[in-house]
């Protein structure tokens, strides 16, 4: 630890850059044969602000990720030294903060003056001095306007990310580290974040290492350019303006696959629109567009193939027109009054502002959304002649085998579409699945099954890694492959919802080339985007939706739990969590009571209950559980609607108990094996009635608890350990998240051909691949969230709490009315001679 | 491959470096248990929905309802199995009945008690193989376990039931087999598909793909 005492030294005020030192530092993970990075010497000036940038797999991440002493790996192969200010980086605790690409992971908590508060909890930083440093991080990013209490759900990607940075910036770090921090954000989100980091930087004097795919707007502010070898050191090292002005440099990056501001990736591609117009078939169509195109100097002009699709006054929503069992009413479309024709060999992008909906109309023209209102219809051109005449016009209506020989979807997160071990069966899945309309007849044959997969493998470029399994590809492999498992069944319609979110120059450009061939072959291409760059590139024509109110919640959607009752698609219940994760304090009596006190209360009115099982004290807790009802600002039609499908399990238990219980009584019925009798329904009653007295209280207190507040009062007045209340409380925030995640899968598999359509095997197998879908997106989003929280000083040392937690004299009524009700069924069933003691 | 020259960074300093099987959970041990847990509450609303169906299937003779009831223990294996740290089936089963609890269960508070006996069932297979072990025949019996703690639970403990003898052993056993395999070979084979597909990164099982299916007869790294 020599390093320690010349940290002190070099500071001289507290927040001011740290400088960071390597000296042929190298890190291999586990596993791996070739070190990560290797032989890093590095010296960065406090203050100085580092363009990082390399080859796909040179190992940012992990100097990133090291420098924010995330990087845990019991078995890596370490060498060297890594300093911030002299010292190593786990011993900077709160020096330098990260800032990663996923939105979504960089959020810990529901209010967005909690999630700031975080990091400076885990720092220690004394209650009185957090809260101003949570007004002071917030103003700085331009937060301010919102509530401390306001959802952390319902900001967009970008505000999102200007929260994180809030978060970071309550540590008063010396060093920010960016990882691609505007990757998956709209223009306008790039923007705000990229000006927030910039004025913090500026205001605060910390160092900057940024990693980002598309530097321009960023590289004009930067000091440094720092390329990294794949598997080496550092290949160069020159002021950040030469990225402009140096053509060797540029020459070089570009050569790397990596983006060049002001260099088109393209240009390396043959020409396009082709001059020669294809030979055969469908593709005569689609020669005379391009012929047009070039007529007028290579700009768009409407599209003249057949009509594949046609829209008429359709409206479009995320949440199903129908009103679900448990939602009350159906949910409003976001879009309407759209009429809309899909041509043979048009290119067509959709834009617009974030939540106007352009993913939602993608889903629905695809068929995995039911439209609202109006009419979507395929032609005949599309249902594939005589073979699909029988196919219903509404593709949301067609087998999923149908489907994915007609429109090929290509989702945002390609693993959403994986479904299969290794690359070589993913692509050939498609193929499989297709069906003759009407029909379970495979589409295509074994051989040509085969063929198509070894023609896919060679174009993608996938041919060396057939075997692999596709989660463990890199980003650009898995974007080609998304786009692979789409063209095998040979649908004449793509459609791509931001196909270029994070894709480095290479991926972009080897995108355009498959989908430009596919423009050639007479296919259509539909895609979400805000790429001017991908719109330019296939010459799309360009339909802008959705002049609707900006602020909209589509954005904030997949994380949308903050919609009380948003109902959800299909015929699914509101999801999970709806209305409990609101991260709004239920203002009533009973809402602004202490979690604990809550908690005693329902465990002392459980307790007398599971001690008996008659009908009298569950009668005494269901009434005065009722009669509570006003306390909780509950009213009793909603409350009915949120019981009765426990109702409908005391019934069932009820039913259970007269069938098994032991005969006694008169026998009323004999089924042979088994009798019901007097005595095991007066049993079978009385349980049922005492699953619903134990359910009720519960439902009125965690209707009126906030997570948050219960997990304060968990680690404070419990003594629970901290760390596992609060990883436990963070990982409820992702509940709506994952609950949208699982929707998405589930579309995804029926857009590949295996829905949850058909025979009860079919449909366990269906079920299965898509719960495996989502632990893997679960465990990718904790393993994020777990760096999130680490680089915030989370799990080392003490940790101070923003909120105290603690009883008040008006939560002694509550734990007093808990003991009342309890003692009070105990009596009465005592006292009526009903009493039936469990436990003789 | 000899662990020597495995070392902890010069630079990095030692005060939080863990030896290769250390017991304490890491912050990513923590997060990933709970959201795993987490996870399985959005499994179980989507199995939910299935169940509607298929609990019809046992009204008439109820005792039986069980066989599938092994959908409610398979998060206690399956976190043991990705995390391989004491008290990870506990936790995981706790956590994913508080959730439960959370959105509205129908057994109210007593998920918690329910919660935490079928994890100490998973929990005490786990710490009689010293968390060293697992393979298929330790997730099965953990799932066993699980379903067996589970019934004594539901029938003596926090009685739910009141069963004739002869149906409450029938009810248990359906948990049990119905643990063996839900939430035994399941769990196990959703572990390794999650190391193939290399999403385990940092945790203690990121290898469980290539390990022997069983550990009978083996002697375990």
């Amino acid at each position: 630890m020599a390093g320690l005492a010349r940290g002190d030294t070099t500071r001289t005020r507290p927040d001011a850059g740290v400088a960071v030192t390597a000296r042929g530092w190298s890190w291999t993970h586990a596993e791996r044969e070739r070190p990560a990075v290797a032989g890093l010497d590095l010296s960065i000036a406090a203050g100085e602000k580092v363009l990082l940038t390399g080859p796909s797999g040179a190992g940012k991440s992990t100097l990133l990720h090291a420098l924010a002493a995330v990087l845990h790996d019991d078995e890596a192969e370490v060498h060297g030294q890594l300093l911030l200010d002299g010292v190593a980086p786990d011993q900077a605790r709160g020096r330098a903060g990260l800032m990663q690409q996923d939105p979504e992971s960089q959020v810990v908590l529901s209010r967005i003056g909690d999630d700031v508060a975080f990091a400076a909890e885990n720092l220690a930083v004394p209650r009185e001095q957090i809260w101003q440093r949570v007004r002071e991080a917030l103003t700085e990013v331009g937060l301010e306007g919102f509530g401390l209490d306001h959802p952390s759900a319902k900001l967009s990607g970008g505000q999102k990310q200007r929260l994180a940075l809030a978060g970071i910036l309550a540590m008063r770090p010396g060093l920010l580290l960016l990882d691609e921090p505007t990757a998956n954000l709209d223009p306008e989100g790039v923007r705000q974040v990229r000006d927030a980091v910039l004025s913090a930087a500026e205001a605060t004097g910390a160092t900057v290492i940024l990693v980002e795919h598309r530097p321009e707007g960023w590289a004009e502010q930067m000091d440094t350019l720092l390329v990294l070898e794949t598997g080496g050191g550092i290949r160069r090292r020159s002021p950040a303006a030469a990225i402009f002005t140096d053509p060797a440099l540029r020459q070089e990056l570009g050569a790397m696959g990596l983006w060049v501001p002001g260099r088109n990736p393209l240009q390396e591609l043959p020409a396009w629109p082709r001059v020669a117009v294809p030979p055969d078939g469908p593709a005569q169509d689609a020669g005379s567009v391009r012929d047009a195109r070039s007529a007028r100097g290579g700009m768009p002009v409407p599209a003249t193939g057949e009509p594949l699709l046609l829209a008429d006054g359709l409206a479009v929503g995320r949440h199903s027109p129908k009103a679900g069992w448990r939602s009350t009413q159906p949910a409003a479309p976001t879009l309407t009054d759209l009429d809309l024709v899909i041509r043979r060999g048009q290119a067509l992008g959709i834009t617009g502002a974030n939540g106007a909906g352009k993913s939602t109309l993608l889903l629905t023209l695809a068929g995995l959304l039911p439209g609202h209102a109006g009419s979507l219809a395929a032609t005949a051109e599309l249902k594939g002649g005589e073979a699909g005449a029988g196919l219903a016009a509404d593709p949301h209506e067609w087998r999923s085998a149908d489907l994915v020989a007609r429109i090929g979807v290509v989702f945002q997160e390609p693993e959403h579409q994986f479904v299969r071990g290794t690359v070589r069966e993913e692509l050939a899945l498609g193929a499989q699945q297709a069906k003759v309309p009407g029909t379970s007849d495979p589409l295509f044959t074994e051989a040509q099954v085969t063929d198509r997969v070894t023609g896919l493998l060679q174009r993608l470029g996938l041919s060396e890694l057939a075997e692999a399994n596709p989660f463990t590809l890199s980003g650009g492999e898995k974007r080609r492959l998304s786009v692979g498992t789409v063209l095998s069944a040979g649908p004449p319609v793509l459609m791509l919802d931001e196909p270029t979110f994070g894709q480095d120059a290479r991926t972009f450009a080897e995108l355009i080339s498959l989908l430009r061939e596919h423009l050639d072959s007479g296919g259509t291409v539909l895609a979400v985007t805000h790429d001017a760059d991908f719109l330019r590139g296939l010459q799309a024509e360009e339909l802008q939706i959705g002049e609707l109110e900006i602020g909209g919640t589509d954005r904030a959607a997949p994380g949308a739990d903050g919609q009380p009752g948003g109902p959800m698609t299909g015929e699914q219940p509101g999801a999970p969590g709806g209305e409990l994760f609101a991260a709004v304090r239920s203002l009533s009596w009973l809402g602004r009571r202490n979690a604990l006190a809550k908690l005693i209360a329902v465990f002392l009115i459980t307790a007398a209950l599971v001690m008996t099982i008659d009908v009298v004290s569950s009668g005494v807790v269901i009434l005065a559980t009722l009669a509570l009802l006003p306390l909780a600002g509950i009213r009793p039609a909603g409350f009915l609607r949120r019981i009765w499908p426990f109702a409908a399990g005391a019934v069932l238990a009820a039913w259970g108990t007269a069938i098994a219980a032991e005969e006694s009584g008169r026998v009323l019925l004999d089924l042979g094996f088994t009798t019901i009798s007097e005595g095991s329904i007066a049993l079978g009653l009385a349980l049922g009635a005492r699953a619903l007295a134990i359910v009720l209280p519960s439902v009125i207190v965690f209707s009126t608890t906030d997570p948050t507040d219960l997990a304060d009062s968990l680690a404070q007045q419990l003594r629970l350990p901290a760390r596992f209340v609060l990883g436990a409380l963070a990982a409820m925030r992702l509940l709506g998240l994952l609950a949208e995640h699982w929707r998405t899968i589930g579309q995804a598999r029926r857009a590949r051909g295996v829905g949850t359509h058909g025979g009860a095997a079919a449909r366990m197998r269906g079920t299965a691949s898509q719960a495996f879908g989502l632990l893997v997106q679960a465990i990718r989003m904790a393993t994020r969230l777990a760096v999130t929280m680490e680089s915030r000083g989370f799990g080392a040392g003490p940790r101070s709490w923003a909120r105290p937690a603690r009883f008040s004299a008006a939560d002694l009524p509550v734990i007093l009315g808990g003991a009342l009700i309890g003692a009070l069924a105990v009596t009465a069933a005592v006292l009526s001679g009903a009493w039936n003691f469990v436990w003789t | 491959m000899s662990s020597s020259n495995r070392t902890a960074a010069a630079g990095r300093g030692t005060g939080t470096h863990f030896p290769a099987r250390s017991w304490r959970w890491s912050v990513s041990d923590i997060v990933v248990a709970s959201v795993l847990a987490v996870a399985s509450g959005v499994i179980f609303w989507g199995w939910n929905l299935s169940y509607h169906l298929v609990g019809n299937l046992f009204v008439l003779y109820p005792p039986v309802e069980t066989l599938v009831h092994g959908m409610w223990l398979f998060p206690a294996v399956l976190g043991a199995l990705v995390i391989r740290k004491p008290g990870a089936a506990i936790y995981c089963e706790m956590v994913a009945a508080a959730v439960s609890a959370l959105l509205g269960s129908q057994w109210g508070l007593t998920v918690l008690s329910s919660g935490f006996m079928q994890g100490l069932g998973a929990e005490l297979i786990f710490l009689a193989v010293v968390y060293r072990r697992f393979s298929l025949e330790v997730a099965m019996l953990a799932g066993a376990a699980s379903g067996l703690t589970g019934g004594i639970t539901y029938h003596w403990i926090v009685p739910m039931y009141a069963y004739a003898p002869l149906e409450t052993i029938i009810h248990i056993a359906c948990f049990a087999l119905s643990g063996a395999i839900i939430a035994g070979v399941l769990p196990w084979l959703a572990t390794r598909g999650l190391a193939a597909a290399s999403v385990l990164g940092p945790l203690a099982s990121r290898r469980a793909h290539r390990e022997p299916r069983l550990s009978l007869g083996r002697s375990h790294g």
